[in-house]
């Protein structure tokens, strides 16, 4: 899949992004997904995990068989990649480019990767590549960079 | 089965009954039209039987030496429902719920006494939940 296309799907809200998400990487892992699996993931009842994901089968974009077994559909899948790829980059950026504890990263890459615009996360994708090209302009700006935050710290701890 | 795994499945399930009680008042305060007649009372009535098994739960944790705790993180939609979508719900949360006691018992094999109390469990949700089911056929 092109790297534009990765990023293209409908809006989807926090909750139905983490959802999809977790289904996604319980595949990955385990190669299946319950309903159990996923509530003991999120952290929240089965009931509440089973209502939810009715919710989802409804709109198409989650599977359940005769075993109750969860799979995504082929939307469900282009979600759940796209907002794994926007996590990955602006999670990169954050940590590599602007310094910030990776735990933090995490975190507030929770709350905006399904908000990202395809454009947004593509700048994003370039800034990253400009700076892993190891070109004298990405070593100067790195450098730079980290100095401009250096000096600003000294600053705030003297006062 | 470990105490400490027999305390967090028994929290766990006491979690799912507690907040399938929960669900049960939101639906029957919520319930429009002419099937709040006919299934605010059935609502009612599954919320008291689920608290009734929360409080089982609870009690089997105390015998166990485990104290009953909660982490409730609950989204209650701040819209009417209808009696269709109120089953519907229904059906789904009590499926969670008796996976959970079948989780409890595989976990607890050879603790006969968990068994039994996991199969007895088992039986009271399978019928609760075929008794929704059977609300929704045509």
């Amino acid at each position: 899949m092109a790297t534009q296309e990765i990023f293209e799907h409908e809006p989807v809200s926090h909750a139905v992004a983490h959802y999809l998400v977790t289904v996604s990487e319980l595949l990955e892992e385990y190669g299946y997904a319950r309903v159990s699996d996923v509530a003991r993931r999120i952290g929240i009842t089965r009931g509440s995990a089973s209502i939810t994901l009715k919710g989802l089968r409804q709109k198409g974009l989650v599977t359940e068989d005769g075993r109750r077994f969860l799979g995504l559909s082929d939307s469900g899948k282009q979600v759940a990649e796209s907002v794994l790829a926007k996590r990955r980059i602006m999670k990169d950026l954050m940590v590599r480019v602007l310094g910030v504890d990776p735990k933090q990263a995490g975190k507030d890459t929770c709350e905006i990767e399904h908000l990202l615009s395809s454009e947004t996360a593509e700048r994003a994708r370039l800034l990253l590549e400009f700076v892993d090209s190891g070109s004298k302009a990405s070593r100067d700006f790195q450098r730079n960079f980290a100095r401009f935050i250096a000096k600003r710290d000294r600053g705030s701890a003297h006062g | 089965m470990g105490n400490k795994d027999a305390v967090r499945t028994l929290n766990e399930i006491f979690a799912e009954e507690v907040e399938a009680g929960i669900r049960y008042l939101h639906m029957a305060v919520t319930i429009k039209g002419m099937d709040r007649l006919v299934l605010q009372p059935e609502l009612l009535k599954s919320m008291e039987e689920t608290l009734s098994h929360a409080r089982i739960i609870a009690e089997k944790l105390l015998e166990i030496g485990g104290v009953p705790s909660l982490d409730l993180r609950i989204e209650l939609p701040g819209e009417m429902t209808t009696g269709q979508e109120a089953i519907r719900n229904s059906v789904e949360f009590e499926r969670g719920a008796l996976e959970a006691y079948k989780e409890l018992m595989e976990d607890a094999a050879g603790d006969v006494r968990m068994e039994e109390f996991a199969r007895a469990q088992i039986a009271l949700e399978s019928e609760h939940l075929a008794h929704f089911k059977l609300l929704l056929e045509d």
